[in-house]
Order: structure tokens, then sequence, then C-alpha cells
């Protein structure tokens, strides 16, 4: 009664915190609403992992449920939320001084993040794949108001573009929910209590129709897979990763993408029981090939810094559905890593670059110099985040690379392989040119040369304790909770 | 009602959305594209109360009744609400002429028709023939907001599509829950909403089309 209590608190309460937000007008008084909001968010999502851990999965009436693999998606969203709040302490001191975000609509911000948070924690607790669509439309209206929430022209065409082919992108999703109910219902010769729940359809999935299955997998992969960023239906992607404010690129790359990934990857379950591994893990390779190789041309010719990390996630969305479509324990195993390494790595870079990018008041990075000079930790710290998202050891992202490289041999798809290894090769040489000419060297006069504020910096050390952290040691409960997620996928 | 009936209706009334769909892309104006819609939710709604009858699952009414209120009302009047507001010319200027895109949408109802035709015994479980028509009406709709570069027409092509999944929704066995159901409606009326705040927005700072925006490439 008491675990099933708390799956309920942990979306209710942001909840909570962003509509009291909306009557507090104090920006000190909302700022500390933001870090205790969100601090209580990782102490719920630690609290239902003990849990978890200790007892195996919880559920709450049907609607919610948490096992492994809710555990590991949640502790992600607490962390990035503590730390996108540290880090927004000083990021909103520098958007208020150079007067991008008005004072009075401070309030608004504050809650909308909140609010997307909470749909982002309810896509990952629902059990019921209606409540799971729900959410996942929820963030899309949450975080397209702040994408456009700046008000410039770039600004609402991107939140335009993000909430029209997401919407319909998901309308997909929903789609391909009904068919998988449909056959779920067939089967059971009814409509049963909880006939819609992932739980009883993952039961009987292996007597599900195989026809209809494939088809509702299908329309999920489009589906969410427009919402995750997968080519070719990323399209939004860079425009809205690059056109929202900081915090919210850090939210939408680390966290939101994943919970659309999640959203795949238990109807993923459910299509493998019915009609065999082999279809939706082909689906998952084709989608993965495609985004790394459409990402890379992209990454190499552009100039400006957000767009250029929205293409990455392009990039590492792919690599995820790649150890996914591997399979096998390695492979899964190696794809839930990444989520969690790609979602610390994408979000620190995010914040260090929002911090540049207010110095330098561009996000070109032919203009950005000599940032190591001006700015040392942050400099620092960039340099050490792009070294990790391009894979190099001792960071977490080249561990979990590792693991679905090794996951592509021990499948023998050698040419899928042979294409991921030359591209990502490629990524690395162009990643580490363009920002290595942005760390070093000298800037010009007119660079903002403030000191760099402690507090803020917390955020970003949390995120890189994680980052090195998982590169050389996993922490044996985390390695725990891996095995027993890739054990509810692969069985 | 007979089962046997009910399925004839259903067909009967797939019929319509697949028309009311066509007109949508069919027309060169954007009241009518908006009034089109509206009737195509009216259908849908008379689709839901047919299936009330036929199970005696008294949830579709109720879903029938909201799909009344909130497609045919609501969503449209806010829609014609905004092309007031924002005084924009109402010729629907398309990307692909309307004739091509006419025959293209012929070939994708002969695909979802063959695509349906090829499932086993499942089909069993929805009537008639709202499988195919779900997925004709919801590529469509796609087709509709690929085709035509106006933000109000886009959002007509959503509406479209979505009550394509609604209408498969309801003949799939009983419908999904009625709480699922309305939680779905609430996020497509707060969607819609959103849209319309950009649109407005993007109109009174920079007066064009937020959809003919074209500034983020590469």
């Amino acid at each position: 009664m008491m675990t099933s209590g708390l799956l309920w608190l942990t979306p209710l309460l942001p909840l909570a915190v962003g509509l009291a937000m909306l009557l507090v007008r104090d920006r000190r008084v909302l700022t500390a609403l933001d870090l205790v909001g969100s601090l209580t968010v990782l102490g719920l999502t630690l609290a239902i992992a003990g849990r978890v851990v200790r007892g195996g999965p919880v559920s709450a009436l049907g609607v919610f449920r948490a096992d492994h693999l809710t555990v590991l998606f949640l502790l992600l969203i607490g962390l990035l939320a503590v730390a996108v709040s540290v880090a927004t302490v000083g990021w909103m001191r520098q958007e208020l001084a150079r007067g991008q975000m008005r004072a009075e609509r401070l309030r608004y911000y504050y809650a909308l993040v909140h609010g997307f948070v909470a749909t982002m924690l309810v896509t990952v607790l629902a059990d019921n794949l209606g409540i799971l669509w729900i959410a996942m439309e929820g963030t899309t209206i949450t975080s397209a108001l702040l994408v456009g929430f700046h008000g410039d022209k770039h600004g609402l065409e991107a939140a335009w573009k993000y909430i029209i082919v997401t919407t319909i992108g998901i309308s997909f999703g929903l789609f391909g929910t009904v068919l998988v109910y449909g056959a779920a219902a067939h089967a059971q010769g009814g409509v049963l209590a909880g006939a819609m729940n992932w739980s009883s359809i993952v039961a009987i999935a292996p007597r599900l129709d195989p026809g209809i299955i494939r088809i509702g997998f299908i329309f999920v992969m489009v589906g969410y897979g427009t919402k995750a960023g997968l080519a070719p239906v990323h399209m939004w992607l860079p425009d809205a990763h690059s056109q929202a404010p900081t915090p919210v690129s850090a939210l939408l790359s680390g966290a939101l993408i994943k919970c659309a990934l999640f959203g795949i990857i238990r109807f993923h379950t459910i299509a493998r029981a019915a009609c065999g591994p082999q279809f939706s893990q082909g689906l998952l390779l084709t989608f993965g090939l495609v985004s790394v190789v459409v990402a890379t041309p992209f990454i190499l010719a552009q100039y400006d810094l957000k767009r250029l990390l929205g293409y990455s996630s392009v990039e590492h969305v792919g690599i995820i559905a790649l150890g996914l479509g591997f399979g096998g324990r390695l492979g899964t195993y190696g794809a839930l890593l990444h989520v969690i390494n790609h979602g610390v790595t994408k979000a620190l870079v995010f914040l260090v670059a929002g911090d540049a990018i207010g110095r330098y008041g561009t996000r070109d990075m032919r203009v950005i110099r000599g940032l190591l000079g001006i700015a040392p930790m942050a400099g620092t710290l960039l340099l050490m985040g792009v070294f990790a998202l391009a894979g190099t050891p001792p960071f977490s992202i080249f561990i979990s690379e590792l693991m679905v490289i090794r996951a592509g041999i021990a499948a023998g798809r050698y040419v899928i392989l042979a294409v991921f290894l030359c591209m990502v090769v490629t990524i690395f040489a162009g990643f580490i040119h363009r920002v290595g000419q942005m760390v070093f060297g000298t800037a010009d006069a007119s660079v903002g040369r403030e000191p760099e504020a402690r507090l803020p910096m917390l955020g970003l050390l949390l995120l890189v304790a994680a980052m090195l952290l998982f590169g050389v040691y996993l922490p044996a409960g985390l390695d725990r909770v891996l095995a027993h997620a890739t054990e509810i996928i692969v069985g | 009602m007979s089962v046997a009936l009910a399925t004839r209706l259903i067909d009967v009334l797939g019929a319509l959305l697949l028309f009311s769909t066509l007109l949508i892309l069919a027309s060169g104006q954007l009241f009518r594209a908006i009034y089109a819609v509206a009737v195509q939710s009216v259908f849908l709604a008379i689709a839901g109360a047919v299936l009330g009858a036929a199970t005696g699952n008294p949830d579709l009414w109720v879903i029938a009744g909201i799909t009344i209120i909130v497609k045919a009302v609501l969503l449209p009047w806010l829609l014609i609400w905004v092309v007031r507001r924002i005084q924009i010319s109402r010729e629907i200027e398309p990307v692909i002429p309307i004739n091509a895109t006419l025959a293209l949408a012929a070939g994708i109802v002969v695909l979802a028709f063959r695509l349906s035709a090829s499932l086993g015994p499942v089909r069993q479980a929805i009537t008639g023939n709202a499988l195919p028509v779900g997925i004709a009406v919801i590529l469509l709709g796609v087709l509709v907001m690929a085709s035509r570069r106006k933000a109000l027409v886009q959002m007509v092509g959503l509406f479209a599509t979505e009550n394509g999944i609604f209408f498969t929704a309801m003949a799939v066995s009983q419908g999904m829950p009625l709480i699922i159901e309305i939680g779905i409606i609430l996020d497509v009326v707060l969607g819609a909403l959103v849209m319309g705040i950009l649109v407005l927005r993007v109109r009174s700072s920079v007066d064009t089309d937020i959809a003919d925006l074209e500034n983020l490439r590469g």
C-alpha cells in the first residue's frame, strides 16, 4: 500500500509544485521551489528504486507499475531534473542580464518545466498503454510551449514544427496501441480488466495474432520513433533542441527522447513474444543505422553549436536502437546503459554549451574562440563532455558503445557494424575538430569575462561524476537493475 | 440492434468518413476544409452511437456525445475563430496540385484495404471494414498535412487523422476504456489550444503563417 502510494505521489508532486509556482512572483522563492521540487523528485525515484530492487515490481491499481526497466528511466529523469535545476540558477541569471527572459514570465517557465517533468514521470510509470500514450502527448504539449518560450521567430517556428510533427507521429503510436489492444482483447475472448495493461498483454503475448501485432509495431515504431528522434522521422529534433532554452534542451535530449524509447521498448517486448525477435529487431536495426548515417553529414557540416548537439542526439538514439536491434543479453544491456550514459553526458554538454553561448552571445562555432581562457571550468567540462560524446575512454559512453559493437559481432551483423564504425569515426573527427577550435585560442575582447558562478557548477559536477564513474566502475546496484531490465526485454 | 445491421451501418459510416476526408483533400478553401472535418466528426459520433446500441456498452454513447461536443463543434469553432482573428487569405495553396493529391489518395485507400485483407482471424475482433478505413483515413490526414503549407489546414489534417484512429478504436472489441478515451480527447483539445496560441503569436509578431516560416535548415 505504501509503495503504491509512492507511485502516485511521484508524478503528482512535481505537478503540485508546478501549480504552486504559478502563484509566486518572487524570483528567489521560485528558484528555491524549483530546487526543492527537483530534489524531491530524485528522492522519490530513489525510494521507488529501493523498493523495486528489494521486493520486485510494484503496481498501483493497474494504472502505474514500476519494474526494473521503469526504475532505470526514473533514475535518469530524477538525476537530470536535479542537475538541470541547479544549473538553471546560473543560466537564469545570465538570461535575465541579457534581457532574454522577462522577470514577470519566470513563473510560467518554471511551472512548465515541472509540468514537463511530471508528464515524463507518468510516461515511464504507466502500465496502461493508453496512459503511456496520453502522458507522451502531454510531454509534447508542455515542452512545445517551452521550446517557443522566448517568443522569437525562430523559437516559434521550431515549436510549431515540433508540435505538429510529433503530434502526428504520436498519433501513429496511438493507432499501433489500438491494434495491439485489439489483438489482446481478441486473444482473451473479450475485454477483461486490465486488457490495456502492458503487464497483462505481455503475459499472453505468445497467443497474440502475429499479423496484427506486426502492423501495430510498425505504427508504434514510426510513431514513438518520431518522438525519440530516430531518422528519417527526426526532422523536428535539431530545430527544437537548438531553439529551446538551454535547460529545456538538456531535458529534451537527456530525458524526453529516452521516454519515447521506453515506449518502443515496451512494445518491442510484446512484439518479440508474439512474432519472434527477428521482426522487431530488424526494424530497430534499420531505424538505428539510418539515424547514425543521416546524422553524420549534418554533424560535419554544422556551425550552430546547439544544432550540432541535436544531431548528435539523433546519432546516439540510433546507437541505442542498434543495441536493441542486435539483441541478445549484451546488446540489450549495452543499449540500456547507453540510455543512462547518453542522457547524463548530453545534458552536461548542453548546459555547458548554454553557458558558452551566453558569454559569446552567439551559437556560431566559428565565432566562439578561447573558451578555456575566459572560463576554465566550462572550457574543461565542454572538452570532456565532447570527448565523451565522441566515444573516448575513460568516459561512460565508450563502455556502452563497446557493448553494442560486441553484440553486433556476436549477432554476425558485420555489414551494419562496418557502416556504423565508419560513421562513428567520422563523427569523432568532426566533433573534436570543431570543439577544439572553440575551446583553445584567444577570445575576443568583447566576450563576457565574468567569473564562473560556483553553485550552478555543482549541477554540472554531479553529471560529470556520473559520466566518469560509469566509465570505470558500474555500481553493483545499477548493474543489478540493468541486468533485471535486460531480462524483462529478452526474457 | 443486430450485429449484422451494425456491421452494415459501420461500413456505410466508414465510406462516409473516407468520403469526407477526400473532401478535405479536394477543398481549395479553408472554411470548406474546416466544415468537412466537422461533418466527419458527426459521422464518427454516429458510428459511436451505432456501436453503443449494438454492443450495449454505455461508454460508447458517452464517447459519441463527447465527440459531437468537442470534435464537431468546439474544435472547428476554435479554428474558425483563429481564422477570423488573424484574417489570413482563405485560399489554400497546395504544395502538390490537388489532382495529384487525389490520385495519391486513391492509391492509399487501395493499399489500406489490401493490407488489412492480408490479416488473419483477428479481423473478427474489429467490426466490419473499420480497420482499413481507419488506416486509410490516418494516412490521408497525413497527406493533407504534408501537401498543404498552411498552419490551420495542417491542424485540420491532424484532426482527420485522429478521427480515423478513434473510428478503429471504437470498433475494436468494445472500444477502449472510457477514461483512456477521455484522456486522449483532453490531449487533443490541449494540443489544439497550444497550436492556436503558436499561430496567433507568430501572426502578431511577424505577420506570416507559422507553417510558412523556413529559417531553420541544415
